[in-house]
Protein backbone atom coordinates (compact mmCIF):
# COMPACT_ATOMS: atom_id res chain seq x y z
CA UNK A 1 0.00 0.00 0.00
CA UNK A 2 0.84 3.68 0.47
CA UNK A 3 2.13 5.92 3.04
CA UNK A 4 -2.03 6.94 3.29
CA UNK A 5 -2.46 3.90 5.26
CA UNK A 6 0.77 4.40 7.10
CA UNK A 7 -0.70 7.95 8.55
CA UNK A 8 -4.32 6.34 9.33
CA UNK A 9 -2.44 3.83 11.20
CA UNK A 10 -0.33 5.77 13.04
CA UNK A 11 -3.33 8.07 13.83
CA UNK A 12 -5.61 5.20 15.09
CA UNK A 13 -2.49 3.69 17.27
CA UNK A 14 -2.49 7.71 18.74
CA UNK A 15 -4.52 8.01 22.17
CA UNK A 16 -7.53 10.14 22.00
CA UNK A 17 -8.72 10.20 25.71
CA UNK A 18 -11.97 12.37 26.86
CA UNK A 19 -12.93 13.93 29.87
CA UNK A 20 -13.09 11.10 32.71
CA UNK A 21 -15.80 13.32 34.13
CA UNK A 22 -17.76 13.44 31.12
CA UNK A 23 -17.93 9.27 31.36
CA UNK A 24 -18.58 9.12 35.13
CA UNK A 25 -21.25 11.44 33.80
CA UNK A 26 -22.62 8.95 31.28
CA UNK A 27 -21.72 5.79 33.56
CA UNK A 28 -24.10 7.54 36.87
CA UNK A 29 -26.53 8.74 34.31
CA UNK A 30 -27.17 4.90 32.55
CA UNK A 31 -26.57 3.90 36.31
CA UNK A 32 -29.42 5.50 37.65
CA UNK A 33 -31.66 3.14 35.54
CA UNK A 34 -30.21 0.44 35.13
CA UNK A 35 -32.06 -2.70 35.34
CA UNK A 36 -32.07 -6.14 33.38
CA UNK A 37 -33.97 -6.20 29.79
CA UNK A 38 -34.83 -9.12 27.81
CA UNK A 39 -33.29 -9.00 23.91
CA UNK A 40 -35.39 -9.33 21.24
CA UNK A 41 -36.57 -12.23 20.00
CA UNK A 42 -34.73 -14.34 16.60
CA UNK A 43 -34.72 -12.42 13.30
CA UNK A 44 -36.32 -15.54 12.05
CA UNK A 45 -38.94 -15.76 14.20
CA UNK A 46 -39.46 -11.77 14.24
CA UNK A 47 -39.35 -12.39 10.01
CA UNK A 48 -42.21 -15.53 10.37
CA UNK A 49 -44.44 -13.42 12.66
CA UNK A 50 -44.36 -10.45 9.99
CA UNK A 51 -45.40 -12.53 7.38
CA UNK A 52 -47.97 -14.46 9.24
CA UNK A 53 -49.79 -11.40 10.18
CA UNK A 54 -49.58 -10.50 6.91
CA UNK A 55 -51.25 -13.60 5.30
CA UNK A 56 -53.99 -13.39 7.91
CA UNK A 57 -55.34 -10.13 7.63
CA UNK A 58 -55.06 -10.19 3.64
CA UNK A 59 -57.39 -14.01 3.97
CA UNK A 60 -59.14 -12.60 6.03
CA UNK A 61 -60.15 -9.44 4.00
CA UNK A 62 -60.93 -12.19 0.98
CA UNK A 63 -62.78 -13.87 3.03
CA UNK A 64 -64.80 -11.03 4.13
CA UNK A 65 -65.31 -9.71 0.40
CA UNK A 66 -65.33 -12.98 -0.92
CA UNK A 67 -62.79 -15.54 -2.80
CA UNK A 68 -63.61 -14.44 -6.52
CA UNK A 69 -60.42 -13.88 -7.72
CA UNK A 70 -58.52 -16.69 -7.16
CA UNK A 71 -61.59 -18.79 -8.19
CA UNK A 72 -61.15 -17.85 -11.64
CA UNK A 73 -57.31 -18.35 -11.44
CA UNK A 74 -56.21 -21.34 -13.55
CA UNK A 75 -53.60 -23.18 -11.87
CA UNK A 76 -50.81 -22.09 -13.60
CA UNK A 77 -51.75 -18.36 -12.64
CA UNK A 78 -51.81 -19.54 -9.00
CA UNK A 79 -48.78 -20.96 -9.12
CA UNK A 80 -46.79 -17.52 -10.76
CA UNK A 81 -48.53 -15.22 -8.29
CA UNK A 82 -48.62 -16.73 -5.22
CA UNK A 83 -45.26 -17.87 -4.42
CA UNK A 84 -44.18 -14.01 -5.88
CA UNK A 85 -46.53 -12.39 -3.35
CA UNK A 86 -44.96 -14.64 -0.78
CA UNK A 87 -41.82 -14.16 -1.64
CA UNK A 88 -42.08 -10.49 -1.64
CA UNK A 89 -44.00 -10.89 1.72
CA UNK A 90 -40.70 -12.61 2.90
CA UNK A 91 -38.02 -10.34 1.72
CA UNK A 92 -40.20 -7.18 3.03
CA UNK A 93 -40.71 -8.72 6.23
CA UNK A 94 -37.03 -9.72 6.81
CA UNK A 95 -36.21 -5.96 5.68
CA UNK A 96 -38.51 -4.75 8.11
CA UNK A 97 -37.02 -6.75 11.18
CA UNK A 98 -33.28 -5.58 9.81
CA UNK A 99 -34.73 -2.10 9.61
CA UNK A 100 -35.52 -2.46 13.57
CA UNK A 101 -32.25 -3.53 14.80
CA UNK A 102 -29.19 -1.59 14.35
CA UNK A 103 -25.92 -2.70 12.77
CA UNK A 104 -27.55 -5.66 11.03
CA UNK A 105 -26.95 -6.98 7.23
CA UNK A 106 -29.04 -5.94 4.96
CA UNK A 107 -30.38 -7.89 2.25
CA UNK A 108 -31.98 -6.30 -0.10
CA UNK A 109 -32.35 -1.78 0.67
CA UNK A 110 -35.58 -0.47 1.28
CA UNK A 111 -35.68 1.30 -2.48
CA UNK A 112 -34.46 -1.66 -4.24
CA UNK A 113 -37.27 -4.06 -2.29
CA UNK A 114 -40.00 -1.63 -3.55
CA UNK A 115 -39.11 -0.82 -7.63
CA UNK A 116 -37.88 -4.21 -7.46
CA UNK A 117 -41.29 -5.89 -5.56
CA UNK A 118 -43.79 -3.60 -8.11
CA UNK A 119 -41.77 -4.19 -11.52
CA UNK A 120 -41.71 -8.44 -10.73
CA UNK A 121 -45.79 -7.90 -9.99
CA UNK A 122 -46.29 -5.83 -12.93
CA UNK A 123 -44.16 -8.58 -15.34
CA UNK A 124 -46.33 -11.34 -13.37
CA UNK A 125 -49.52 -9.72 -14.34
CA UNK A 126 -48.53 -8.71 -17.75
CA UNK A 127 -47.66 -12.13 -17.82
CA UNK A 128 -50.62 -13.87 -16.96
CA UNK A 129 -53.25 -11.40 -17.76
CA UNK A 130 -54.84 -11.17 -21.62
CA UNK A 131 -57.69 -8.27 -21.16
CA UNK A 132 -57.02 -5.50 -23.00
CA UNK A 133 -60.40 -3.49 -22.06
CA UNK A 134 -60.71 -0.85 -19.67
CA UNK A 135 -64.66 -1.26 -18.57
CA UNK A 136 -65.60 1.14 -15.43
CA UNK A 137 -61.86 2.12 -15.30
CA UNK A 138 -61.96 4.45 -12.41
CA UNK A 139 -64.77 3.63 -9.96
CA UNK A 140 -64.07 -0.54 -10.14
CA UNK A 141 -60.13 1.03 -10.05
CA UNK A 142 -60.80 3.65 -7.03
CA UNK A 143 -62.57 0.42 -5.18
CA UNK A 144 -59.68 -1.79 -5.16
CA UNK A 145 -57.02 0.56 -4.04
CA UNK A 146 -59.41 1.70 -1.15
CA UNK A 147 -59.96 -1.82 -0.56
CA UNK A 148 -56.59 -3.02 -0.42
CA UNK A 149 -55.09 0.17 1.33
CA UNK A 150 -58.27 -0.70 4.23
CA UNK A 151 -55.97 -4.10 4.33
CA UNK A 152 -52.68 -2.25 4.46
CA UNK A 153 -53.80 -0.23 7.62
CA UNK A 154 -54.45 -3.16 9.95
CA UNK A 155 -51.24 -4.95 8.38
CA UNK A 156 -49.03 -2.14 9.45
CA UNK A 157 -50.70 -2.25 12.63
CA UNK A 158 -50.04 -5.49 13.05
CA UNK A 159 -45.98 -4.84 12.00
CA UNK A 160 -46.22 -2.38 14.45
CA UNK A 161 -47.35 -4.34 17.22
CA UNK A 162 -44.66 -7.11 16.16
CA UNK A 163 -41.81 -4.95 16.10
CA UNK A 164 -42.66 -2.47 18.61
CA UNK A 165 -39.88 -3.33 21.15
CA UNK A 166 -36.93 -2.29 17.93
CA UNK A 167 -35.27 0.88 17.51
CA UNK A 168 -35.18 2.10 13.49
CA UNK A 169 -32.11 4.17 13.18
CA UNK A 170 -33.59 5.21 9.98
CA UNK A 171 -37.41 5.99 10.13
CA UNK A 172 -38.04 6.47 7.06
CA UNK A 173 -36.31 3.84 5.63
CA UNK A 174 -38.28 2.20 8.22
CA UNK A 175 -41.57 2.89 7.55
CA UNK A 176 -40.98 2.54 3.46
CA UNK A 177 -40.35 -0.99 4.06
CA UNK A 178 -43.33 -1.49 6.64
CA UNK A 179 -45.45 0.28 4.51
CA UNK A 180 -43.93 -2.07 1.36
CA UNK A 181 -45.03 -4.78 3.45
CA UNK A 182 -48.27 -3.78 4.39
CA UNK A 183 -49.00 -2.90 0.40
CA UNK A 184 -47.69 -6.42 -0.53
CA UNK A 185 -50.83 -7.40 1.56
CA UNK A 186 -52.92 -5.26 0.39
CA UNK A 187 -52.49 -6.74 -2.97
CA UNK A 188 -52.54 -10.39 -1.33
CA UNK A 189 -56.14 -9.73 -0.57
CA UNK A 190 -57.01 -8.15 -3.78
CA UNK A 191 -55.86 -11.08 -5.88
CA UNK A 192 -57.49 -13.71 -3.80
CA UNK A 193 -60.65 -10.93 -4.31
CA UNK A 194 -60.96 -9.19 -7.00
CA UNK A 195 -62.55 -11.07 -10.44
CA UNK A 196 -61.29 -7.89 -12.79
CA UNK A 197 -58.74 -9.38 -14.94
CA UNK A 198 -58.31 -6.38 -17.28
CA UNK A 199 -54.45 -6.18 -17.32
CA UNK A 200 -54.53 -2.05 -17.14
CA UNK A 201 -56.71 -2.28 -14.31
CA UNK A 202 -54.73 -5.07 -12.44
CA UNK A 203 -51.51 -3.04 -12.89
CA UNK A 204 -52.35 0.11 -12.01
CA UNK A 205 -54.62 0.12 -9.36
CA UNK A 206 -53.53 -3.52 -7.45
CA UNK A 207 -49.94 -2.58 -8.03
CA UNK A 208 -51.09 1.23 -7.14
CA UNK A 209 -51.64 0.06 -3.04
CA UNK A 210 -47.76 -1.08 -2.84
CA UNK A 211 -47.05 2.68 -3.91
CA UNK A 212 -49.55 4.30 -1.78
CA UNK A 213 -48.91 2.34 1.29
CA UNK A 214 -44.94 2.48 1.03
CA UNK A 215 -45.01 6.55 0.57
CA UNK A 216 -47.07 6.78 3.68
CA UNK A 217 -44.91 4.77 5.32
CA UNK A 218 -42.04 6.70 4.20
CA UNK A 219 -44.39 10.49 5.30
CA UNK A 220 -44.79 8.83 8.52
CA UNK A 221 -41.08 8.17 9.04
CA UNK A 222 -40.10 11.59 8.10
CA UNK A 223 -43.04 13.02 10.73
CA UNK A 224 -41.28 10.60 13.55
CA UNK A 225 -38.03 12.03 12.44
CA UNK A 226 -39.12 15.57 12.47
CA UNK A 227 -40.82 14.56 16.08
CA UNK A 228 -37.47 13.30 17.52
CA UNK A 229 -35.56 16.60 16.18
CA UNK A 230 -38.06 18.53 18.33
CA UNK B 1 -9.25 -2.47 18.54
CA UNK B 2 -10.95 -4.89 20.90
CA UNK B 3 -11.74 -8.75 20.76
CA UNK B 4 -15.38 -8.93 19.85
CA UNK B 5 -16.16 -12.08 22.39
CA UNK B 6 -15.11 -10.10 25.04
CA UNK B 7 -17.44 -6.98 23.89
CA UNK B 8 -20.47 -9.42 23.58
CA UNK B 9 -19.70 -10.69 27.16
CA UNK B 10 -19.45 -7.43 28.23
CA UNK B 11 -22.73 -6.37 26.18
CA UNK B 12 -24.75 -9.69 27.27
CA UNK B 13 -23.84 -8.88 30.77
CA UNK B 14 -25.20 -4.57 30.60
CA UNK B 15 -28.34 -6.49 29.26
CA UNK B 16 -28.36 -8.55 32.79
CA UNK B 17 -28.48 -5.03 34.45
CA UNK B 18 -24.68 -5.49 35.24
CA UNK B 19 -23.23 -2.01 35.95
CA UNK B 20 -19.59 -2.75 36.08
CA UNK B 21 -20.16 -4.48 32.32
CA UNK B 22 -22.05 -1.01 31.28
CA UNK B 23 -18.98 1.02 32.73
CA UNK B 24 -16.57 -0.63 31.60
CA UNK B 25 -18.28 -0.31 27.91
CA UNK B 26 -18.31 3.18 28.52
CA UNK B 27 -14.70 3.11 29.24
CA UNK B 28 -13.40 1.21 26.31
CA UNK B 29 -15.30 2.50 23.49
CA UNK B 30 -16.03 5.85 24.51
CA UNK B 31 -12.72 7.48 23.53
CA UNK B 32 -12.78 6.14 19.84
CA UNK B 33 -16.95 6.95 19.55
CA UNK B 34 -16.10 10.35 20.48
CA UNK B 35 -13.00 10.52 18.15
CA UNK B 36 -15.24 8.79 15.36
CA UNK B 37 -17.70 12.65 15.95
CA UNK B 38 -14.45 14.47 16.09
CA UNK B 39 -13.40 13.44 12.72
CA UNK B 40 -16.82 14.06 11.33
CA UNK B 41 -17.10 17.51 11.50
CA UNK B 42 -17.73 18.41 15.44
CA UNK B 43 -16.35 20.37 17.60
CA UNK B 44 -14.88 19.02 20.92
CA UNK B 45 -17.76 20.63 22.89
CA UNK B 46 -20.62 19.01 20.12
CA UNK B 47 -18.50 15.16 20.61
CA UNK B 48 -19.09 15.59 24.12
CA UNK B 49 -22.75 16.15 23.61
CA UNK B 50 -23.02 13.59 21.19
CA UNK B 51 -21.35 11.08 22.93
CA UNK B 52 -24.10 11.59 26.03
CA UNK B 53 -26.68 11.59 23.78
CA UNK B 54 -24.89 8.52 21.95
CA UNK B 55 -24.53 6.50 25.24
CA UNK B 56 -28.24 7.41 26.00
CA UNK B 57 -29.92 6.15 23.01
CA UNK B 58 -27.91 2.92 23.54
CA UNK B 59 -29.05 2.41 26.75
CA UNK B 60 -32.57 2.97 25.86
CA UNK B 61 -31.93 0.35 22.48
CA UNK B 62 -29.59 -2.28 24.88
CA UNK B 63 -32.51 -4.30 24.24
CA UNK B 64 -32.11 -4.73 20.09
CA UNK B 65 -28.30 -6.35 20.26
CA UNK B 66 -28.85 -10.03 20.12
CA UNK B 67 -25.93 -12.33 21.25
CA UNK B 68 -23.91 -13.55 18.20
CA UNK B 69 -23.98 -10.13 16.18
CA UNK B 70 -21.02 -8.35 16.11
CA UNK B 71 -21.14 -5.90 18.34
CA UNK B 72 -19.49 -2.83 16.60
CA UNK B 73 -21.89 -2.20 14.08
CA UNK B 74 -24.52 -1.94 16.67
CA UNK B 75 -22.45 0.62 18.65
CA UNK B 76 -22.00 2.57 15.46
CA UNK B 77 -25.07 2.61 13.45
CA UNK B 78 -26.52 4.08 16.80
CA UNK B 79 -23.69 6.80 16.86
CA UNK B 80 -24.10 7.06 13.18
CA UNK B 81 -27.69 7.92 13.51
CA UNK B 82 -27.22 10.64 16.49
CA UNK B 83 -24.56 12.46 14.10
CA UNK B 84 -26.63 12.58 11.27
CA UNK B 85 -29.59 13.70 13.59
CA UNK B 86 -27.40 16.14 15.03
CA UNK B 87 -26.17 17.71 11.01
CA UNK B 88 -29.98 17.87 10.28
CA UNK B 89 -30.70 19.65 13.24
CA UNK B 90 -27.58 21.92 12.69
CA UNK B 91 -28.15 22.70 8.54
CA UNK B 92 -31.91 23.51 10.00
CA UNK B 93 -30.78 26.21 12.42
CA UNK B 94 -28.07 27.50 10.76
CA UNK B 95 -30.66 27.69 7.61
CA UNK B 96 -33.19 29.58 9.94
CA UNK B 97 -30.15 32.14 11.00
CA UNK B 98 -29.41 32.90 7.48
CA UNK B 99 -32.79 33.73 6.63
CA UNK B 100 -32.66 36.28 9.77
CA UNK B 101 -29.43 37.68 9.23
CA UNK B 102 -28.94 39.98 6.21
CA UNK B 103 -25.45 39.93 5.86
CA UNK B 104 -24.74 36.01 7.45
CA UNK B 105 -21.54 35.57 9.54
CA UNK B 106 -19.23 32.99 8.01
CA UNK B 107 -19.13 30.03 10.79
CA UNK B 108 -16.69 30.03 13.62
CA UNK B 109 -14.06 27.45 12.77
CA UNK B 110 -14.15 24.52 14.97
CA UNK B 111 -12.10 24.01 17.42
CA UNK B 112 -8.96 22.29 16.51
CA UNK B 113 -7.95 19.25 18.67
CA UNK B 114 -3.81 18.86 19.12
CA UNK B 115 -2.19 16.05 17.69
CA UNK B 116 -3.27 13.10 15.76
CA UNK B 117 -7.07 14.13 15.50
CA UNK B 118 -6.06 16.80 14.45
CA UNK B 119 -4.12 15.87 11.58
CA UNK B 120 -6.58 13.10 10.37
CA UNK B 121 -9.53 15.29 10.38
CA UNK B 122 -7.08 17.55 8.10
CA UNK B 123 -6.51 14.00 5.75
CA UNK B 124 -10.20 13.36 5.96
CA UNK B 125 -11.58 16.72 4.97
CA UNK B 126 -11.20 16.48 1.55
CA UNK B 127 -13.89 13.59 1.72
CA UNK B 128 -17.25 13.06 1.13
CA UNK B 129 -18.97 12.65 4.39
CA UNK B 130 -20.20 8.94 3.38
CA UNK B 131 -16.16 8.15 2.25
CA UNK B 132 -14.93 9.77 5.16
CA UNK B 133 -17.07 7.73 7.67
CA UNK B 134 -16.27 4.56 6.04
CA UNK B 135 -12.53 5.16 5.87
CA UNK B 136 -12.50 6.13 9.92
CA UNK B 137 -14.60 2.69 10.15
CA UNK B 138 -12.24 0.45 8.28
CA UNK B 139 -8.94 2.01 9.29
CA UNK B 140 -8.94 4.00 12.68
CA UNK B 141 -11.90 1.84 14.52
CA UNK B 142 -10.13 -1.28 12.59
CA UNK B 143 -13.67 -3.27 11.37
CA UNK B 144 -14.19 -5.51 8.34
CA UNK B 145 -16.43 -4.58 5.34
CA UNK B 146 -18.61 -6.64 6.78
CA UNK B 147 -19.35 -4.84 10.00
CA UNK B 148 -19.14 -1.50 8.22
CA UNK B 149 -21.89 -1.91 5.93
CA UNK B 150 -23.99 -3.82 9.07
CA UNK B 151 -22.93 -0.17 10.76
CA UNK B 152 -24.21 1.50 7.38
CA UNK B 153 -26.75 -0.22 6.47
CA UNK B 154 -25.62 -0.18 2.90
CA UNK B 155 -23.70 -3.59 0.95
CA UNK B 156 -20.31 -4.70 1.26
CA UNK B 157 -19.86 -3.87 -2.34
CA UNK B 158 -20.83 -0.15 -1.92
CA UNK B 159 -18.14 0.12 0.85
CA UNK B 160 -15.27 -1.00 -1.10
CA UNK B 161 -16.17 1.44 -3.95
CA UNK B 162 -16.48 4.15 -1.32
CA UNK B 163 -13.17 3.33 0.15
CA UNK B 164 -11.59 2.86 -2.94
CA UNK B 165 -13.08 6.30 -4.09
CA UNK B 166 -11.43 7.39 -0.99
CA UNK B 167 -8.21 6.32 -1.32
CA UNK B 168 -8.01 7.75 -4.49
CA UNK B 169 -9.04 11.46 -3.26
CA UNK B 170 -6.60 11.38 -0.39
CA UNK B 171 -3.98 10.11 -3.36
CA UNK B 172 -4.88 12.95 -5.29
CA UNK B 173 -4.42 15.24 -2.70
CA UNK B 174 -0.98 13.83 -1.36
CA UNK B 175 0.67 13.93 -4.90
CA UNK B 176 0.29 17.53 -4.68
CA UNK B 177 2.23 20.24 -3.80
CA UNK B 178 2.05 21.06 -0.12
CA UNK B 179 0.27 17.88 0.60
CA UNK B 180 -1.18 16.93 3.80
CA UNK B 181 1.43 14.23 3.94
CA UNK B 182 3.98 16.73 6.08
CA UNK B 183 1.16 17.86 8.38
CA UNK B 184 -0.42 14.52 9.16
CA UNK B 185 3.05 12.97 9.70
CA UNK B 186 4.31 15.72 12.13
CA UNK B 187 5.49 15.17 15.59
CA UNK B 188 2.35 15.08 18.23
CA UNK B 189 1.55 17.37 20.27
CA UNK B 190 -0.35 15.13 23.28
Amino acid sequence: MDNIDEILNHAAAAPHPVNPALLDSIARSIGADLRPVRPVPPRWLLTGGLVLVAAAIATAGAAVLGFHGVQNLTAIDRALLFPLLALLLWLAAAACVGEITPGSRRFVSPRFLLVGGILSLLAVFAILFRDYQTINFLPQGIACLTAGLLIAVPTALGVWFVLRRGFAVNPVSAGTVAGTLAGLAGVAMLELHCPNFEVFHVMLWHTGVVLVSAAAGAWLGILRNAALRQ
Amino acid sequence: MYADRDLETLMARYQQGDFSAATALIQRLSPQLHRFFVIQFASRGDADDLLQETWLRIHQARHTYRAGEPVLPWFYAIARHIRVDHYRKASRSKSKEDRLDELPELPAAPEKEAGSTADLEALLATLPQSQREVVEMLKIVGMSLEEVARATSSSVGSVKQKAHRAYEKLRDRMGRPGSLARSAKAPRNG
